[in-house]
């Protein structure tokens, strides 16, 4: 008996100390990565673990640089991921609750074009959306909202699934007792929900602040580093002008921090949500 | 701040005066001085960092020409991608962007571009040194305003270092470590021009005109393959880090990282042209592609701005100009006379800079549109020798596909 | 519970809807909505007819136009470069704008189309209309037509503008894509360019790009195949270990793993970039501790292929497994348990059980979220473009690296100095037709495993 006890205590602290090397090494470059936000650097290549120097001037930099306008970045951002999370929810929901719960004529095809359109890459597209926000004369944060929330019916699949575990009686005792499908929508579907609405806007509030090519693409027309997001703005502070590569790079981990810390934070938050969405998806198919 | 005023004002008067110089010779050409017809609303590109000073330049340009509306804009990626920025879409692109000289070719035969009038290219050619203007030419017009010139130097550390060693490639590299990156075509592609071979002929437009498939090529492979078994030529992705650390004592690079590593090496810092390589036994000068950044104007600026937009940037690129941007980034004026002014003559970077403009030094960058073929494939050709994925025996072979591909009408 | 409409016979045929109809009806033949404007049904008659008339007058300015050069993509390809003697400078008269006209083209095809589809929905609902008008039947009226917009066409109103999201920034820029394959659109002709068949897949398959093609597109199929798979069965694995009897602050843990996916790919993978670097961190780290005499290049420009391809697979496990640890911690916390108690009474050690029962069931519920995730890795961008860029260089290539996966390739086409847009277009479409035949083959396989 005390051998088998020893053998489960053995094998738990083994397990334990497999975990802990494994977070250890998982978070070893995320540590590193915050450490070199605080390292002095004039190379534009931060070669060690530990930083040489610390100092807190890429922070304060990227704060009070006129030419690269990181307050105005994040103000923008934050308008366009609070703007399209609100728009591209609704939009989501409704997609998805309408191709869960009702059948009409077009479900099937619509289904079909959706699972289509997501297999194309979209860098050619990219092109195409230029010109059409430029013929709208909208180049600018407002048409950046008008695309992700245009894209949001394709992104359906996760809160369907979820929908599609509902089971399907609830609608329809309601009906019988004389509510509109619009009613059942909104007083049985929508508070029934809620993890799977929290899980969608908070992926279409994260988007923006990830989206560094197509953000590029309809901002970077107009000039002015005070309309950029900031996915865009840090991407080009270290990509626009040779040598700025190296004077800027500490000042571009820094400003990566500071962004990365919310989300982060915001993911950790959603992860719950996630898994309930990913896992009634997955079960249906 | 206080430097590049007095700069400002002193060349003003020269420039004035060299203007009216050149509208005296020329009286009959419609030339460009009756600067009050001048009207019209233009937008400029300039790279992100360099945006406050150009402000600056236009604010000068405004005093000269108070009718044209200027609009100084970040360029969306910077000037070295000005030609897909532009081709994304031309009509919303500058009337004026900074362009480098080697897309020139290109961006004129795709329409982008309009070519100088006959009184500007006058007075480009007067005011400019050869180099710099034969650096904007393609197909006998000028397409673009050059304003600076580029070209890698050697940059080292005195106290390891001393200027008779930097001379020679062999004796730098047995008593210091180079830092450099093979990868780079931009590096090293000049070693098969150092051989002897050139590209795209003598005058970089003729498109078969590339000989690199031949002994001279064979033993310019040869030499790149032969500094990986060298211990003292380091492959870096960053030597300013290896120059930092004291790892390196030299590394090969352009003068837009001057500044920075002045801040890194101090008064260690020193400067020197390009040394001399044994290729094939034989000694010859290590060669550096020339460039030449240069201001263009956009063919798809409306017909009443053009002249506005060709005024901008004539004016961006004049000597006043010019010594602005030198003081402020530590480009090197193509000028003749702001070569000569005091600032850039005790420089010893723009010394060394202008050393690698003379002939002999470097070949100017093609301008042919085949350019953007020959980068891409370039450097894993360079890359391969090195490593020596490319064996001694496939050298002629490997030479001989670059070539084909690379003269490729398309 | 739904009304089989379809499988009804129709009540009446549009020729009877002609022949019969008061004129009303015959009129809505031309005139989507009189019929209905007649009786009383104002929301739907006004729109059906506004609809129309809409359609026309866009016809008339600019549809017919917009659809008629899209047969040569605009007559002028040339530029001239011109002296203006009154201002003194050159001028350049460019050639028509062939991006514009195809985009343009392209929105009014679809807008007819839609126009055609609008126009069949309207003779439907003028048949029904007429049945009822012809049997005497309660015609709706237009207040209950409005309120079944909540009901019973309930569907129309969540879809409508979601679907003129999709119409508009995807269907048609995916459309113009396609269409983009079968043009010369290249630096040569970056303005003005024209309609050339089947040529620019002719340059990709057995042209200038042929040698990169199918070096490339192998290298895509063995890094998906490599990247779900390790992702998956790892994850799996390191779900069980975090579930496993004993382990406490269970949640904590998964956090621990969690936030490596939670930072923006674009800052963690540069920066993973550098700390992989020659230079970087981790070598200098390997040689302080002298378990290296020399850094590995791991994915530099001049690293080995094979020692870069396997860590960007090590490195996309870092950012993949902790997704694939949640998931597959769900699905673990779900499985039936009679069959392990069953099989641990049997005496099956728990390496048996993982390989016997929990795996494969955990395998069964996964099938089809892995299929999606491969047509991810095929198109996963980030962690290439990041981390490698395509390094490192091939000379065998033209213009790819040896991590360069389709997409990352194609965005070099696109975005790159060659300016070959053309040939991305077809390699937008090569992918596709690569993931659908897989997700096709796959789902058909998962399929009969669900079945049999």
């Amino acid at each position: 008996m005390t051998s088998y006890h020893a053998q489960r205590r053995a094998s738990l602290i083994a397990r334990y100390v497999l975990l802990a090397l494994l977070a250890a090494l998982w978070l070893f470059p995320i540590v590193w990565i915050v450490l070199a936000s605080f390292s002095y650097n004039d190379t534009g290549f931060v070669s060690t673990i530990w930083p040489k120097q610390f100092t807190l001037s890429n922070y304060t930099g990227i704060f009070t640089s006129t030419q690269f306008p990181f307050v105005y970045w994040i103000r923008n951002t934050l308008f366009v991921s609070l703007v399209s999370m609100v728009l591209s929810t609704f939009v989501t929901i409704s997609v998805a609750y309408a191709l869960s719960r009702l059948r009409f004529r077009f479900r099937k095809p619509y289904l079909q074009i959706a699972l289509v359109l997501g297999m194309f890459p979209g860098f050619m597209s990219m092109i195409a959306l230029y010109y059409i926000l430029k013929s709208f004369n909208m180049l600018n944060l407002g048409g950046l909202i008008l695309v992700y929330v245009g894209g949001a019916g394709l992104g359906f699949y996760i809160a369907k699934g979820f929908f599609d575990t509902i089971p399907r009686s609830i609608d329809e005792a309601a009906e019988i007792d004389g509510a509109s499908r619009w009613q059942v929508f909104l007083h049985i579907g929508l508070p029934m929900s809620k993890p799977i609405i929290v899980y969608t806007a908070l992926t279409a509030f994260i988007a923006p602040w990830t989206d560094f090519i197509f953000s590029g693409i309809i901002l970077s027309s107009s000039g002015n580093a005070k309309t950029y997001t900031i996915a865009y703005g840090l991407y080009n502070m270290v990509h626009a002008t040779k040598g700025t590569s190296t004077t800027y790079f500490t000042w571009f981990i820094a400003g990566c921090v500071v962004i990365a810390v919310p989300i982060t934070i915001l993911f950790i938050i959603m992860q719950k949500f996630y898994v309930n969405g990913i896992t009634a998806g997955a079960d249906k198919g | 701040m206080k430097l590049w005023q007095k700069i400002a004002l002193g060349s003003t008067a020269l420039l004035s005066a060299t203007v009216l110089a050149a509208c005296g010779s020329s009286s009959s050409s419609s030339s460009s001085t009756d600067s009050s017809k001048v009207t019209g609303t233009v937008k400029l590109w300039a790279d992100t960092t360099q945006v406050s000073y150009y402000k600056k330049i236009v604010k000068n340009f405004n005093k000269k020409y108070p009718d044209v509306t200027v609009k100084v804009t970040q360029s969306p990626n910077g000037s070295a991608n000005a030609k897909t920025d532009v081709g994304k879409d031309p009509a919303k692109a500058a009337d004026v962007f900074e362009v480098p000289n080697d897309q020139l070719g290109s961006m004129a035969d795709q329409g982008y571009i309009n070519p100088l009038s006959p009184a500007a290219t006058k007075q480009v050619k007067a005011n400019n040194v050869a180099v710099s203007v034969k650096g904007v030419t393609w197909k006998n017009k000028l397409y673009a305003f050059p304003f600076a010139e580029q070209a890698q130097t050697v940059y080292y550390n005195k106290s390891k270092l001393s200027a008779e060693d930097v001379k020679d490639w062999d004796t730098l590299t047995s008593k210091g470590v180079l830092a450099t990156d093979f990868t780079n075509a931009y590096n090293f592609y000049p070693v098969f021009l150092s051989a002897g071979t050139y590209l795209y002929g003598k005058d970089g437009e003729t498109l078969t005109g590339t000989n690199v498939n031949s002994a001279a090529g064979v033993a310019a492979m040869t030499w790149l393959a032969q500094q990986k078994q060298n211990k003292n030529v380091m492959q870096t992705s960053n030597a300013l880090n290896q120059l930092k650390s004291g790892n390196a004592a030299a590394t090969l690079d352009g003068p837009w990282n001057a500044a920075n590593i002045k801040k890194i090496l101090g008064d260690d810092f020193a400067v020197a042209p390009y040394p001399t390589v044994t290729i094939n036994g034989k000694k010859v000068q290590l060669q550096a592609f020339q460039g030449i950044e240069a201001f263009a104007v956009n063919s798809h600026t409306a017909t009443k701005n053009q002249k506005a937009a060709a005024t901008l940037a004539e004016f961006i690129t004049n000597k006043q100009s010019q010594l602005i941007v030198y003081n402020e980034s530590g480009q090197i004026p193509v000028d003749k006379s702001a070569q000569k002014s005091d600032a850039v003559a005790s420089d010893p970077v723009a010394q060394a800079v202008m050393t690698m403009g003379k002939p002999g030094y470097s070949t100017l960058m093609p301008m042919m549109p085949q350019m953007a073929t020959f980068w891409n494939l370039s450097a894993p050709l360079i890359n391969g020798a090195y490593t020596g994925s490319i064996k001694a025996a496939d050298y002629a072979a490997k030479l001989d596909t670059f070539a084909a591909a690379i003269s490729k009408k398309n | 519970m739904f009304k089989k409409k379809s499988n009804l016979p129709p009540a009446a045929t549009y020729k009877e809807v002609w022949q019969k109809g008061d004129l009303s009806f015959k009129l809505s033949f031309f005139f989507m909505g009189l019929a209905q404007l007649k009786r009383r049904q104002w929301a739907q008659g006004i729109s059906l007819l506004g609809l129309e008339l809409a359609f026309i007058g866009w016809l008339s300015f600019s549809g017919v136009s917009a659809l008629g050069m899209l047969s040569n993509l605009g007559a002028n390809k040339t530029k001239r470069v011109v002296f203006d003697n009154a201002q003194g400078v050159y001028l350049t008269k460019l050639p028509d704008n062939s991006v514009v006209i195809l985009l343009f083209g392209v929105l009014a095809v679809i807008l007819v189309l839609a126009m055609i589809g609008l126009y069949i929905a309207s003779l439907r609902s003028l048949r029904t209309l007429y049945v009822q008008v012809r049997d005497g039947e309660h015609v709706a009226t237009n207040r209950e037509q409005l309120r079944s917009l909540l009901d019973s066409r309930l569907h129309l109103t969540l879809m409508v503008i979601p679907i003129i999201g999709v119409m508009a920034f995807t269907v048609l820029p995916t459309l113009y894509m396609i269409s983009m394959a079968f043009t010369n659109y290249d630096s040569k002709h970056p303005i003005g360019f024209s309609w050339t068949g089947f040529k620019a897949f002719g340059n990709v398959l057995t042209g200038d790009l042929a040698g990169t093609f199918f070096p490339v597109l192998g290298w895509t199929l063995v890094w998906a195949v490599c990247a779900t798979v390790t992702t998956f069965f790892f994850g799996v694995l390191l779900a069980m270990l975090i579930e496993s009897k004993g382990i406490t602050h269970k949640g904590l843990w998964r956090t621990l793993f969690v936030i490596v996916y939670a930072v923006p790919q674009f800052v963690s993978l540069l920066m993973m970039a550098q700390f992989l670097d020659l230079q970087g961190p981790l070598n200098t780290l390997l040689m302080n501790w002298g378990w290296i005499s020399h850094p590995i290049n791991f994915i530099g420009a001049s690293a080995n292929a094979t020692v870069a391809r396997i860590t960007v697979i090590v490195v996309n496990m870092w950012i993949g497994i902790p997704v694939s640890m949640l998931t597959s911690t769900a699905i673990i916390q779900n499985l039936p348990q009679d069959q392990i108690e069953a099989a641990r009474m049997d005496g099956a050690n728990p390496f048996q059980v993982f390989r016997h029962i929990t795996f494969p069931q955990i395998l069964f519920v996964m099938a089809p979220a892995l299929i999606q995730q491969f047509i991810g890795n095929i198109n996963n961008f980030n962690v290439i473009f990041l981390l490698t860029g395509g390094y490192p260089m091939n000379n065998n290539y033209n213009g790819a690296g040896d991590t360069d996966l389709l997409v990352t390739w194609l965005y070099n086409l696109v975005f790159g100095q060659t300016q070959r847009y053309n040939a991305s277009a077809v390699l937008g479409i090569l992918i596709f037709i690569i993931s659908a035949t897989v997700s096709l083959l796959a789902y058909r396989r998962t399929n009969a495993f669900k079945e049999g």
